[in-house]
């Protein structure tokens, strides 16, 4: 029951990071590989809020929101003038520098030793302990993103957002500021990935820079090929079906080391496939070219 | 009056020059037609106007307004609207979407109000709509609001791109070649649309190549060659114009 609970909580927060980045590569038509980022700093910043600000959770995370959506402007205010490919560059390489910050600045994040005992969020006095009521608040918590960012993507926003994916230069003739629409685009997607970040550090009660890696932020792109892109269907079956087959393969008989990468193997194939043979992934409404 | 300007404009690319020196202007409540052979610059001169070109020299007013180094957008936003020689709609979006996005002053747009007052959201959505269809049967395309762009016929895109030009609202409209590509049972149409918006007060620019429509449509014809204006003048002096027939319409088109 445990394990299942875990299972779930996991489905909840890669939810949520798979819908912001959705907002960019199915909505906006930008592939940023650097969603892992926004989600570390959230993480990070929601934990020192509470431990060093003494911050209560929920105020914790609406800062860590506010703190991460700034920082994107740093990425996002130069690389977005920058035409497809090599924004994709850009974002690969705040994705790097993001990693060495937080694992080569000691005195804030102790670097590679990571935070621990990282206190269980509490809501209203009531402190959130044990997994089924964890999974109830991490389930109530996905849900309202997803909410939020299907009323986002249902909105006149969110159609500029998917006519600046069609064609940004017919968006900007019909009097859009697109480079304006983006920069939000990715500031909101930053906000909900620290959002996932404040959850899954409430739950692992440590934090180290290893769980916000490239490889991270692939995944969660993965996760968006596989389900599909362009609606919140997509994403959503994506995060199931990618958290919980890898846990099937535990009860293959394979030593742990080998499990691993069999893993990333199946990851690269499976981006391989869906590409060739299923673009708009499993349930979605965007196909990628 | 005239609405929009350009004077001595002159945009080169590599040493070759697309728009060389040229000064005209466009009056409102007119049709202006541009033509001249391939290359004569006159797509150019729209890309000036629009803001997605920058001249090298000279400057372009709109109503006195210096908007030589405006951002396409800006230019979109103070009037100045553009249909594209090759259709540029949004493929995957329904065609009532197509019209919907170019709609101005839509409160949500605005990201926090699209979260924060989703009923007033919805209010407008339904207000909106119901413009969008009708520009959508204006333009002869009753019916068709929620089949995706990409699946209209090529002329039907045209149709579509021109509805959405007019959602926008602009006082000045470049059209590109607005009837290549239309069916000619819907061309007559067109034609009467394009006419009934210039007499509604709107400026209107085409750039045209089938002399039937110069005729039909133009108050006013500039004849390019070379990157200059090498002839003004209302339609039947300029057609007529012996070197204009000998240089561009060396083949009868009518």
């Amino acid at each position: 029951m445990n394990y299942l609970f875990h299972i779930l909580i996991i489905i909840c927060i890669y939810s949520i990071l798979a819908l912001s980045l959705n907002l960019l590569v199915g909505y906006t038509g930008l592939l940023s590989l650097c969603q892992a980022a926004f989600y570390g700093i959230g993480a990070y910043a929601s934990v020192l809020l509470m431990t060093a600000a003494g911050l209560s959770f929920p105020l914790a995370v609406l800062l860590a929101m506010v703190t991460t959506a700034i920082i994107s402007l740093a990425i996002s205010v130069p690389s977005l003038r920058l035409k497809g490919d090599y924004f994709v560059l850009a974002s690969l390489g705040f994705q790097m520098i993001s990693f060495a910050v937080l694992r080569n600045w000691v005195t804030v994040t102790n670097g590679p030793y990571g935070i621990s005992g990282i206190p269980r969020p509490s809501l209203l006095g009531f402190e959130i302990d044990g997994l089924g009521s964890y999974f109830i608040f991490s389930g109530v918590i996905a849900l309202v993103c997803a909410l939020l960012i299907y009323l986002l993507t249902a909105s006149p926003f969110g159609r500029v957002l998917k006519a600046i994916r069609e064609d940004e230069i017919a968006t900007m003739a019909l009097g859009k500021s697109t480079f304006r629409f983006k920069i939000t685009a990715f500031a909101i997607a930053a906000a909900f990935a620290a959002v996932a970040g404040s959850l899954f550090a409430g739950y692992m009660r440590f934090i180290d820079p290893t769980s916000f890696t490239l490889t991270e932020s692939t995944f969660v792109l993965t996760i968006i090929i596989v389900g599909g892109a362009g609606n919140v269907a997509g994403p959503l079956l994506g995060t199931v079906l990618l958290i919980a087959f890898p846990e099937a393969l535990r009860f293959l008989p394979m030593p742990d080391a080998v499990a691993g990468n069999v893993r990333q193997i199946i990851y690269g194939a499976l981006i391989v496939l869906m590409l060739r043979y299923r673009p708009r992934g499993l349930w979605g409404e965007y196909e990628f070219e | 009056m005239t609405i929009l300007e350009l004077d001595n404009v002159t945009k080169s690319f590599d040493g070759v020059c697309a728009v060389n020196d040229v000064s005209l202007g466009f009056e409102s409540g007119k049709i202006t037609c541009l033509i001249g052979p391939n290359g004569a610059g006159k797509t150019t001169l729209f890309n000036l106007i629009t803001g997605f070109l920058r001249p090298q020299n000279g400057t372009i007013r709109y109503r006195g307004q210096d908007i030589t180094n405006l951002s396409p957008w800006r230019i979109a936003a103070i009037g100045i609207g553009r249909l594209f020689q090759d259709v540029h709609i949004f493929r995957r979006l329904s065609a009532i979407d197509n019209v919907l996005t170019a709609f101005k002053d839509q409160a949500a747009e605005n990201a926090l109000l699209a979260v924060l007052t989703p009923w007033r959201t919805i209010k407008a959505e339904r207000a909106v709509h119901e413009q969008g269809q009708a520009l959508l049967a204006a333009v002869g395309l009753t019916g068709m609001g929620h089949t995706l762009a990409e699946d209209l016929s090529y002329g039907q895109q045209k149709l579509l791109s021109l509805a959405r030009l007019l959602a926008l609202n602009a006082d000045v409209l470049l059209l590109d070649e607005p009837t290549a590509g239309v069916s000619p049972a819907r061309v007559k149409e067109l034609l009467d649309l394009i006419r009934q918006l210039a007499t509604s007060g709107k400026t209107i620019v085409v750039i045209e190549h089938n002399m039937n429509v110069v005729f039909e449509l133009a108050d006013w014809v500039f004849f390019l060659d070379q990157g200059q204006v090498a002839l003004f003048g209302n339609a039947t002096d300029v057609l007529g114009d012996p070197d204009v027939r000998a240089t561009y319409l060396g083949k009868q088109e009518w």
